[in-house]
């Protein structure tokens, strides 16, 4: 109990302190709610047919994406490149707490942060002003829930591998601005993967970035419903231990090669 | 001129500094190019199915996107260190623009050129080639003299802006936020045609931020769109005005900053 009140000290703390700073991001998430709301929008209306949902469903896709930012996004990469540029990684490697597991507690506690102070706030916004929609039923909702951790986890030990790139490339900043669109893009962020061309659906379903955004709100709009949703999890499970293998194996060789270069 | 050469000399520094890092240099170029592919990728997933957006077809899209871009990268590579300026401020290196006997304003701006700007200029070219000759496009001589017009007023209503929002650095100590709500507006006009936005968002991106005369209204004009007894088709031609009023506010606005300074050195 002391331990989580210190906890939930110094976050208010942080969120003082940066207040301006979330004040704008939760401004910027509301603008692209806004702006993703009425594209699908306008479309839906020009054929209605070709969507394969209802109105409500797609917009609620659209703004639910973009909201889902707040709720799965961690950053491990930036700290992960700021450290091993500075060298101050060193006092992180001494630290009696394995990297990897230090790096997602990390992660954990901005990503509540990231919920109270931004995605809860704005999904509020999103249910009042932009029609959103609750999930179909509870079981919906429920595995929504666990998709959505699952989501988290994914794009975590993304991000991490990201970051293990720092030891060799030194710089990421421009790796990551291509990086952060692949993931919008093959993640199904903005459009969802049954709305892609086949030849693009074919790359996306398999490769692991569909668990971040696509499953989680499919299930959440009831288009991945019953044996589907299951499946869907199951995808997201298997890709995560493959990610968290890689991370091991990544972060081991880069930890190895870290040790040479710092003599 | 006298600012124009040192301009020209403090930039050649920088550079011979930058190009220590050629690696980083084409990393930097190659994802660029990836991140403008993708982006326009997901613009032709969107209406692969629809066939146009709100009557705007793919090409009209990709030209309302690369036109923005042209402006979009004049501005990044020479004026994207606007948003380094809170450091100076933060840290009080910007002290040193005061010290020395030449305007701060070109000191600050010969800091840097952001050449993978050059990347951005590059789509932007070969993507508003292929939209002119895929609609078919014949401009008139007019419409040839006016669109580099269009291409350095989108630079200056976005350096204006940019340069409005870092200001609050001098009295907030951080500006990025506010930079980052400028793009948010900028991005979502260079995206979509802001004819599918709500009544609001059109009235912010044409009279407060007015980003929208960086491509949507010049667009309009350029790609035949405009109908000539609408009452706002005189906006096409508006974006010079638009431009030269900003900076007009914006240079305002850096002198008032400038006398507000005080070192955070102490």
């Amino acid at each position: 109990m002391k331990i989580f009140w210190s906890f939930a000290r110094s976050t208010f703390q942080f969120i003082v302190a940066y207040r301006f700073d979330f004040f704008m991001e939760f401004v910027l998430a509301v603008l692209r709610m806004y702006g993703i709301y009425w594209v699908w929008r306008i479309l839906y209306t020009q054929r209605p047919g070709a969507f394969g949902v209802t109105l409500e469903q797609m917009t609620t896709y659209g703004v639910m994406g973009m909201a889902l930012e707040m709720f799965i996004w961690s950053r491990p990469q930036w700290y992960m490149a700021n450290q091993i540029k500075s060298g101050a990684i060193d006092t992180d490697l001494m630290k009696p707490l394995d990297f990897h597991w230090y790096m997602l507690a990390r992660s954990i506690g901005e990503m509540f942060i990231g919920v109270g102070v931004l995605g809860l706030p704005a999904l509020i916004i999103a249910f009042i002003f932009l029609g959103v929609q609750f999930p179909p039923d509870v079981a919906s909702g429920l595995l929504f829930v666990v998709s959505m951790l699952f989501g988290f986890l994914l794009l975590f030990h993304l991000n991490f591998l990201l970051g293990s790139l720092a030891v060799v490339a030194l710089d990421i900043r421009h790796i990551s601005w291509a990086y952060f669109s692949v993931v919008r893009f093959l993640g199904g962020q903005i459009v969802p993967l049954w709305l892609f061309p086949p030849f693009v659906a074919v790359i996306a379903e398999a490769l692991p970035f569909k668990g971040t955004y696509y499953i989680p709100i499919s299930i959440y709009i009831g288009k991945l419903t019953g044996l589907d949703a299951f499946k869907a999890l199951g995808f997201q499970a298997v890709w995560l231990v493959v990610l968290v293998v890689l991370s091991r194996l990544l972060w081991s060789a880069a930890h190895r090669r870290l040790v040479v270069q710092g003599g | 001129m006298e600012s124009l050469r040192l301009y020209v000399r403090l930039v050649r520094l920088s550079m011979q500094a930058r190009l220590q890092y050629r690696a980083d240099f084409i990393m930097g170029l190659l994802n660029i190019i990836a991140l403008n592919a993708i982006n326009l990728g997901l613009i032709g997933i969107i209406v692969y199915r629809f066939v146009d957006l709100n009557g705007w077809i793919i090409w009209e899209l990709f030209f309302l996107y690369c036109l923005w871009l042209l402006g979009h990268c004049l501005y990044s590579l020479f004026f994207w260190h606007f948003w380094e300026l809170e450091e100076y401020i933060v840290q009080g290196t910007f002290d040193q623009f005061l010290l020395r006997p030449a305007s701060p304003f070109i000191q600050f701006l010969g800091r840097e050129v952001q050449y993978i700007g050059l990347a951005d200029m590059s789509v932007a070219i070969v993507g508003l080639i292929l939209a002119y000759t895929n609609l078919h496009l014949h401009w008139s001589l007019g419409q040839w003299l006016f669109f580099p017009v269009v291409v350095i007023s989108g630079t200056l209503i976005e350096t204006a802006l940019v340069l409005m929002m870092a200001c609050v650095a001098f009295w907030a100590g951080r500006s990025s936020m506010a930079i980052n709500l400028v793009m948010e507006f900028n991005v979502l006009v260079q995206h979509y045609p802001i004819d599918i936005f709500g009544m609001w968002f059109r009235v912010v991106v044409t009279g407060l931020i007015p980003v929208a005369f960086m491509n949507y209204y010049p667009a309009l004009m350029l790609l035949g769109k405009v109908d000539p007894q609408s009452p706002s088709a005189w906006l096409g031609y508006m974006s010079p005005v638009v431009a030269v009023i900003l900076l007009l506010i914006a240079s305002g606005v850096w002198h008032l900053a400038l006398r507000r300074y005080s070192s955070a050195g102490g």
